[in-house]
């Protein structure tokens, strides 16, 4: 920070500039969230008319519930997919983008689009284009391939292909961060390797991606907690959670236990969880930021 | 002597081919990764004129027999006119909202002394553990209450105060230089002067890229318009999206509808990127840091 004299003094008058956005944060997310952790430890019945103090029975029926555990566990793999296959394509994209000599800024546009690309078209979209029996992609695929694409009924294509949705739809926000991170690389850098012959393969992991550490390990966290929070719409209107639970995302399963079941206790128990997640995430992502800003 | 200038003919003569036929491979992967990207909105865009019976055939990729009818069915029978107009008022009061609001957040925060600055950032910036599935119970139960169902409050409300957008304007206010502040405040101009005559004229770039970044991400929502608007006329069109899977016809889903829907439910968004991508990418890039 700048050293320099602020020049206003006025207390109320910085009160009343930070009221309005306090008074938004306080209302709909801090007091939300904290109630969300005392509801928790309730239990509604009767249609949310009486609430009782359960303590952590609702965490103990998630934590011995073997659909909580398989949608757990499918979440995390899930994250993992989008993560790796979001990561590879888009490195893949923007370093070509990165090495193009003529029309890289109209190349870049044509890259990025899918970062305004909403899920829930992305889901309307694939979810016909890749349509087990009137597919356009899915005929082409098949004969390609030989095999029968039948995600309406089988569990592992089916989260296949969401994985895969969730992918394309994130490789825009990718590849901005990474062409924006080889682009600050020093030139000099880049040419003696080239003089010292080495290919552009090698250059990539060798140099290129060791020096983009600091954006990648952000982008793993961005993407992890797009796989686990933003992926609402691609299930909801893909495959309802199925075929056989196979798509049954933590997310979906907070909507349907609290919206659909009005098991509010228990969805909130859910939300802690993620709430969880999500501060582990950030912590790692301060961690490791703060570990390359003392390198630097 | 003989065979070392032959050689260095030759090479002059492979290098710039072969740089060429480098570049040539580059452009062939760039060309090649960007159509398989676009590839399923071009499909969606045809099938979009297609007609249910067209649709049907599986390998009838032409233009079909509807051409644009199928968009004034989507706006007009299937109320996608009504839910545009909503998602446009929803996200443009979200924009303003929160551009406004973090403004005034971030001057206090860069131009005022006052105690605990540190804390009260912090406040702020701590907000970002809690996205909407974190607190979704509570806050449905609270719009309840407030009796703000179905109301443009509730699905803009939440959304109009941001740790994200207060931190930009903030990193952006702190790399003004420090002897303009002065000089205005040896002029004795009031902060409100300050923010609207010095400060917002320097930041228009930052302000469009917030704007684009909030814009596409109020756009986006779906979840919770999903569960508090439950009266349809008053939906966002990405839920909207959701009722025209219902739609058929003599028991046939009409995908060439949900084509044209889908496609209208993307061109605000993606018109903004196109217009306004270089105040986005100048301000993504700070916000990593």
């Amino acid at each position: 920070m700048p050293e320099f004299t602020k020049p206003y003094e006025s207390r109320w008058q910085a009160f009343l500039l930070l009221l309005p956005t306090f008074a938004v944060l306080i209302a709909f997310l801090y007091y939300p969230g904290v109630e969300t952790f005392r509801l928790s430890l309730q239990q509604t019945i009767l249609l949310g008319t009486r609430k009782t103090f359960v303590g952590l029975d609702n965490y103990v029926s998630l934590f011995t519930s073997s659909a909580y555990h398989w949608s757990f566990a499918i979440s995390v793999a899930f994250a993992a997919v989008v993560v790796i296959g979001t990561l590879a394509a888009s490195l893949f994209v923007a370093y070509l983008l990165f090495q193009v000599d003529v029309g890289s800024s109209t190349y870049l546009i044509a890259a990025i689009w899918p970062y305004a690309l909403p899920t829930a078209v992305a889901a309307s979209v694939l979810l016909f284009l890749l349509h087990p029996s009137l597919g356009i992609i899915t005929f082409v695929l098949e004969s390609l391939t030989g095999t029968s694409l039948e995600w309406f009924t089988n569990g592992p294509q089916a989260f296949a292909i969401v994985a895969l949705v969730a992918i394309w739809k994130q490789l825009g926000y990718n590849i901005i961060f990474m062409v924006a991170a080889l682009n600050n690389i020093p030139e000099t850098l880049t040419e003696s390797a080239k003089l010292d012959g080495v290919g552009h393969l090698k250059m990539l992991y060798r140099v290129y991606v060791p020096l983009m550490s600091p954006t990648l390990v952000f982008l793993v966290v961005m993407n992890t907690i797009y796989a686990f929070f933003q992926t609402f719409p691609l299930v909801d209107l893909m495959t309802s959670g199925g075929p056989n639970e196979a798509t049954n995302l933590l997310i979906f399963k907070l909507y349907r236990d609290a919206f659909e079941f009005s098991n509010l206790g228990l969805a909130s128990a859910e939300s802690v969880v993620l709430f969880a997640i999500v501060a582990i995430l950030m912590y790692v992502q301060l961690r490791l930021s703060e570990s390359y800003t003392t390198y630097a | 002597m003989a065979t070392s200038s032959t050689s260095e003919s030759t090479l002059a003569r492979l290098l710039p081919e072969d740089v060429d036929a480098e570049q040539a491979v580059i452009h062939g992967g760039l060309v090649l990764s960007i159509f398989l990207m676009g590839l399923p909105l071009l499909l969606a865009l045809i099938m979009s004129t297609q007609n249910t019976t067209e649709v049907y055939q599986v390998t009838n990729v032409g233009i079909g027999s509807e051409g644009l009818s199928n968009y004034g069915t989507v706006l007009g029978e299937y109320n996608f006119g009504q839910y545009m107009i909503n998602s446009v008022v929803m996200s443009i009061i979200i924009v303003v909202g929160k551009v406004t609001l973090s403004l005034f957040a971030a001057l206090a925060l860069v131009y005022y002394r006052f105690p605990y600055e540190r804390a009260v950032f912090m406040f702020i910036l701590l907000t970002l553990l809690l996205p909407v599935p974190v607190r979704i119970v509570p806050l449905f139960d609270l719009m309840a209450r407030l009796g703000w169902g179905n109301t443009l409050m509730a699905i803009t409300g939440p959304y109009i105060a941001s740790a994200t957008a207060v931190f930009l304007f903030r990193q952006h206010f702190m790399a003004i230089p420090a002897s303009l502040v002065e000089n205005a405040h040896l002029d004795g101009v009031g902060p409100l002067t300050f923010l609207w005559k010095v400060l917002i004229p320097m930041s228009k770039g930052m302000i469009a890229g917030v704007s684009v970044i909030t814009f596409i991400y109020a756009w986006n929502q779906y979840l919770w318009p999903l569960i508090i608007m439950t009266d349809q006329s008053k939906q966002v069109v990405q839920v909207g999206l959701r009722f025209l899977q219902a739609a058929s016809q003599s028991g046939l889903t009409r995908w060439g509808i949900i084509m044209a829907g889908a496609v209208i439910a993307l061109l605000p968004p993606l018109a903004v990127l196109i217009v306004l991508h270089k105040p986005l990418l100048e301000t993504l890039a700070i916000q990593q840091k």
